[in-house]
């Protein structure tokens, strides 16, 4: 059988390239993810870091883990849907094949066979070049995580043994659960399907898939209902995540979705082209599906991660803008005394400290380190209307801030600054932003006035009615950096932004490119079956310009359509986002980044353009009589 | 008309009133489709095919010979009757028996010749036996393709053969198991007249040799070769002929078609 398998390998090499590139990279990606993301976790210190910027270090860190986990959580749910979506392609490509198997006494268990067979094979093949790749992989990661500041600059993927059981095992067994479903199929063929030429016999749309599609769409309209009552912090990640479900119940849906949308094209009243090519697309269901699916995935993630990041942005800023009652802003390191410089109406000032934050007990036990802001409860509540009372915030005792996730009012907590350890109740909570921010919001008389002197702090300050602002300027100027309020805040807004592009760059930049490749392949697979029904069309009387150009309408289509399907998905996201900022802020924010969703459109064309001219020249060599009359 | 049967034509002819038939079809319907646009492609056919003749089916397109060759050579499921293979009824019998069958008793071979590209010659014809778990040796495989008379084209591959030569890896294929029944599907249909009459005088001798063979074809030279033709028209047996000539059952057909 394994012969067989080897056999049918060298055969049909452009369709197997395919499958083993999806794997090799899928490979490659989720180690390279996986060794960063445990470097990243087992990152020290460098040595003589004071406790404070230790601290601040290990929250720094721990917000990269996040970020890295989201990377690794998207290579492994790319690598999943591109290989087990390239391998069942491949293999409903070779139904003429596998029937004429059955057709001289193959049993449904060799049919079995032989597809896992070559499922091992490719997932070798894979591995043995994923593994090496990877660490090319980890290379630019490493460097692009650096340049984006989530790790400290000389940060490198460190190689671990027992990665090279991991990458195996998700390589081989990728590529095996990807047959797994298509071989079962495969293997109920009909022999007597060997000697049908035209179209396919089955249904694509089985009870299975029909129900998987049913999850994966209740999956998505629960995290969009969801996301609105999810807080802040939970709304934009339920937001953000909504479309993940969305994509994959397109791509399943897409045997039904693809070709009633082909209806949608406008094709020119008589030509003969268009006609032909929509005829296609809606005949050709697998084919069509197929080659849509990686397209689904690549422009829905996309788009719904990079609009829920601006959306949010966006909201971020104009919720920061509503919170704020200031007219400059100083920065500066420690506790400020301005109130009583000449025309300063009032100043909060809120000083940055890292705290060790324990929430629960015996199983519960949660510990990490948060931001908390120092803060003169009073001042802080003339700073940002709309705060509530902190009139309680006195003592020993915490309120929840505007980024408080773990903690909430009526808790007790335990918080540990580089010396000393408290057991406070938290008093009050100011309402959670989408901007987010401090966990928590502490007393002056907390913290020791050594930690204070040399953490860095902001400054709200307003002036008197009548007060000379330069004179103000001045006089500030003495004790830090002073900006316009509204500057500051436009600052602030482009630096949440920077965070946001780096954390899609770095989630979305290597992940969008293996989609695109999963494209790509997926284009290259389906025009490999089509040499015969090439040379038919031209034996009919078309030229060989005139089939390329066939192909490529069908296959500019399959991309619109796609394109559409791939919008429809990451609008769940976008009804995620609006719900979640209507519900946080008052009022629905969506800002789509559309240079991006211009560059989308642009590489989509142009990548399923390309192949399809490629593959359906090369496709068209030699004369179609020739092509006709070679049989296997 | 009809010119005096040769000796073991007769001779097989007798037989076949006394001995059991290698196939027989009993009351055997098999319909396409539903409701106002069925077809019924096949309509109460009793046929038996005794061993050792080579029986032709012949008819106008869309008579119904290929849906009556596959449901013979149980490839279709029928919608009432008996197919009988020796004493096992392929109507009633599970997939897992029917490949075993089909790679035991029963031998295919079609127009488009159905060889896998990506097998040399030699491999494409030990397929079978592999498939049933054997190891057959190299010298039995050989033998079969020098039978075919392509001894020195083991090693090739499909694309590398002619139409007539992959037609005999094909046939080779088939006969590699000792079929009961050889079923051809127009196997002369997509070579040209040289390349046919290698075929079908490769198919004579095996038919002399004793084995069954039964064989649709639209060609009337091709049908000559054979010991006895069975005429089709809309699903049912219109006329048979034994030892037929080319006239003959050209004009029969002729007449069919009106």
């Amino acid at each position: 059988m394994l012969r067989m398998s080897w056999a049918g390998f060298l055969e049909r090499w452009t369709l197997f390239v395919g499958a083993a590139l999806a794997v090799c990279l899928g490979v490659a990606l989720v180690q390279s993810s996986l060794l960063l993301l445990i470097s990243a976790a087992t990152l020290d210190p460098p040595a003589g870091l004071g406790a404070g910027d230790r601290m601040r270090f290990a929250m720094h860190a721990e917000a990269s883990i996040a970020v890295i986990a989201l990377v690794l959580a998207f290579s492994v749910l790319l690598a999943v849907f591109v290989i087990s979506s390239t391998f069942a392609f491949t293999v409903a490509q070779r139904r003429r094949d596998l029937a004429l198997l059955r057709l001289v006494g193959g049993s449904p268990g060799h049919v079995r066979r032989l597809l896992l067979g070559e499922a091992v094979l490719l997932g070798a093949i894979g591995v043995i070049t994923g593994v090496p790749a990877g660490l090319a992989v980890m290379e630019f990661q490493s460097w692009l995580l650096v340049t984006l500041g989530f790790v400290p600059p000389g940060f490198a993927g460190e190689w671990r043994g027992w990665i090279l059981a991991v990458s195996a095992g998700a390589g081989l067994g990728l590529a095996v659960a990807g047959v797994l479903v298509a071989a079962r199929r495969a293997a109920r063929v009909r022999p007597l399907e060997a000697l049908r030429e035209t179209g396919e016999a089955t249904r694509v749309m089985t009870a299975g898939r029909w129900a998987l599609a049913l999850l994966f769409v209740a999956g998505a309209v629960t995290l969009t209902i969801l996301s609105p009552i999810g807080g802040p912090v939970g709304g934009q990640a339920m937001a953000s995540t909504a479309a993940i479900p969305a994509v994959l119940a397109l791509t399943v849906l897409a045997p039904v979705l693809v070709p009633a949308a082909a209806l949608l094209l406008p094709i020119r009243p008589g030509s003969v082209l268009g006609e032909l090519a929509r005829a296609n697309l809606r005949d050709s269901v697998r084919r069509s599906a197929s080659t849509a699916g990686p397209l689904i995935v690549l422009v829905g993630l996309v788009l719904a991660q990079a609009g829920a990041g601006t959306s949010f942005t966006a909201a971020a800023q104009a919720e920061q803008r509503e919170h704020t009652a200031a007219d400059l802003v100083v920065e500066a390191t420690g506790p400020l005394r301005v109130a009583d410089v000449p025309g300063v109406a009032a100043a909060s000032t809120e000083v940055e400290v890292p705290v060790t934050i324990t929430t629960g007990s015996g199983e519960d036990q949660d510990t990490s380190v948060e931001p908390a802001l120092v803060v003169d409860p009073a001042a802080y509540t003339l700073a940002h209307p709309g705060s509530g009372s902190l009139t309680a915030l006195r003592g020993r005792a915490a309120a929840a801030g505007p980024g408080a996730d773990e903690v909430s009012a009526g808790d007790r907590i335990e918080v540990r600054f580089t010396e000393g350890a408290f057991r406070v109740p938290v008093v009050a909570a100011v309402p959670t932003t989408i901007a987010g921010g401090a966990e928590l919001l502490l007393p002056r008389d907390l913290v020791a006035d050594a930690l204070l002197a040399d953490a860095p702090s902001h400054t709200f300050v307003s002036l008197r009615p009548g007060a000379d602002p330069s004179a103000v300027r001045a006089a500030l100027g003495q004790v830090g950096t002073v900006w316009e309020v509204d500057t500051w805040l436009a600052r602030d807004g482009a630096a949440r932004q920077a965070t946001s592009n780096a954390v899609f760059v770095v989630i979305m930049g290597l992940g969008a490119v293996y989609a695109l490749i999963g494209v790509v392949n997926s284009g290259v697979i389906a025009a490999a079956a089509r040499r015969r029904e090439f040379a038919e069309a031209r034996a009919t009387g078309l030229t060989r310009g005139q089939v390329v150009r066939l192909a490529l309408t069908e296959s500019f289509g399959v991309t619109a359509v796609a394109l559409l399907l791939g919008g429809l998905a990451a609008g769940a996201s976008f009804a995620g986002v609006l719900g979640t900022t209507s519900a946080v802020t008052g009022s629905g924010t969506l800002a789509l980044p559309w240079g991006l969703v211009a560059a989308v459109v642009v590489v989509a064309f142009l990548a399923t353009g390309a192949t399809s001219v490629i593959t359906s020249w090369s496709a068209t060599r030699g004369r179609p009589v020739t092509l006709l009359a070679a049989r296997e | 008309m009809g010119r005096v049967p040769a000796d073991p034509y007769v001779r097989r002819m007798t037989l076949t009133t006394t001995t059991a038939a290698a196939v027989s079809l009993r009351g055997v319907s098999r319909t396409y489709g539903a409701g106002p646009a069925a077809v019924r492609a096949v309509d109460g056919v009793d046929l038996a095919f005794a061993p050792g003749t080579w029986t032709a089916v012949m008819g106008p397109s869309g008579s119904g010979k290929s849906t009556l060759l596959n449901c013979a050579a149980g490839l279709e499921q029928v919608d009432s009757g008996q197919v009988l293979l020796g004493d096992v009824d392929l109507a009633r019998a599970s997939e897992a028996e029917l490949t075993a069958l089909r790679r035991t008793r029963i031998g295919m071979v079609f127009q488009s010749f159905n060889l896998i590209g990506s097998l040399t010659a030699e491999q494409n014809v030990a397929l079978p036996l592999k498939l049933a778990g054997r190891r057959p040796p190299r010298a039995d495989v050989l033998g079969v393709l020098a039978a075919v008379g392509l001894g020195d084209r083991a090693r090739h591959r499909p694309r590398e053969l002619s139409g007539g030569q992959q037609q005999r890896v094909a046939i080779a294929r088939a006969m590699v198991t000792r079929p009961d029944v050889l079923f051809a599907d127009e196997p002369t249909g997509a070579l040209d007249s040289t390349a046919a009459r290698t075929v079908l005088d490769l198919m004579r001798s095996m038919a002399d040799q004793g084995q069954t063979i039964v064989m649709v074809t639209h060609d009337p030279a091709a049908a000559a070769r054979a010991d006895a033709v069975v005429f089709l028209r809309d699903g049912r047996v219109a006329d048979r002929l034994t030892g037929p000539d080319a006239r003959t059952v050209a004009d029969r057909l002729v007449e069919l078609e009106h």
